[in-house]
């Protein structure tokens, strides 16, 4: 009576309904991804056009050790959207800082991330938990970034 | 494909200028747009396939391993703050807390997503080493935390029951 079989309408049904979350959530991150990295590139050609290559070579490229130290910082301490990182240390590569320098602010803008995160974290296992992860993950990201900087 | 305009030297002040920075801006960031939504559907994608609970069922798997809890984290996919809840769950239900470090450590340094953009903008072998590495720290986070966590006053071992 029926031309296709029941069981692969709701089949097919139920892979449509989750195709269509699939793609509006995409949507929802790309609203918030997009604009953010938008900025993250308006600020990474700024940042080619004003700032002199021998100051960034000084500051991230002439003393790996210091310059890794100097990223992992400035990765914690900056308050940079996710993946809006990619576009200014791309930048920062082209106008001298290191690999290792590189991987080291990358890594280090996760360690401490949104501040709804960081709360959650906070409350579910303690504050001492949550400043010795932190601290680990620093001296971890620094030595990792030092290895990198020796591979690559 | 981003090296796009990057030896581009400016030459002329005032408006110029800035229509020059944004010429370059807009065109960095209208060919760094496909690679983005393919990252972001594949990220969404990868979420669908592995739902929170075979999350939570692997993390279960792993006990007392560090390896298997950093490789978990490696490929669970978004952001940390939605796995949050079922972790405290799974602690106070046995999970050692150098499980749950190791896992938020290794989830929040790699994911779907960093993964296109990072190939895309400084080449695999960068995001093979940063995986690599990652995991690596993941587990040493872990290992600290087992082996000197009790001599810095942290709850190591799961809470008992009338604790939680």
């Amino acid at each position: 009576m029926f031309p296709f079989k029941l069981d692969s309408l709701y089949g097919d049904r139920v892979a449509l309904k989750k195709l269509k979350e699939i793609c509006m959530n995409s949507l929802k991150d790309i609203k918030t991804i997009f604009p953010a990295f938008f900025a993250a590139t308006l600020a990474g050609v700024l940042l080619e056009f004003f700032i002199p290559e021998n100051i960034v070579y000084a500051v991230l490229g002439e003393n790996p050790f210091l310059s890794i130290v100097l990223a992992t910082i400035l990765g914690i301490i900056l308050p940079i959207p996710r993946y809006a990182t990619y576009p200014i240390a791309f930048s920062l590569l082209q106008k001298g800082a290191t690999i290792g320098t590189i991987f080291a602010l990358i890594s280090g803008e996760v360690i401490i991330g949104s501040p709804d995160r960081d709360i959650m974290e906070f409350k579910y296992f303690g504050w001492k938990s949550f400043i010795v992860r932190g601290t680990l993950c620093t001296i971890f990201v620094i030595v990792g970034s030092l290895i990198v900087e020796a591979l690559l | 494909m981003y090296n796009i305009c990057h030896r581009w030297k400016p030459h002329r002040g005032g408006p110029a200028l800035i229509d020059e920075i944004l010429y370059i801006a807009t065109l960095r960031f209208l060919y760094s747009i496909p690679i983005l939504t393919v990252a972001i559907f594949t990220a969404q994608m990868i979420n669908s396939i592995i739902p929170k609970k075979k999350i939570e069922e692997l993390l279960r798997k792993t006990q007392r391993n560090l390896l298997g809890a950093s490789l978990v984290g490696l490929i669970t996919p978004g952001p940390l703050a939605p796995y949050l809840p079922f972790l405290r769950v799974l602690r106070n239900s046995g999970l050692p807390l150098s499980a749950v470090v190791a896992f938020i450590t290794s989830q929040t340094l790699v994911g779907p997503i960093r993964a296109f953009i990072e190939i895309d903008f400084f080449g695999a072998a960068f995001f093979a080493c940063r995986v690599a590495i990652s995991f690596l720290i993941a587990v040493s986070v872990g290992a600290c935390y087992q082996l000197f966590g009790r001599h810095i006053g942290l709850a190591i071992s799961p809470p008992k029951k009338d604790e939680t």
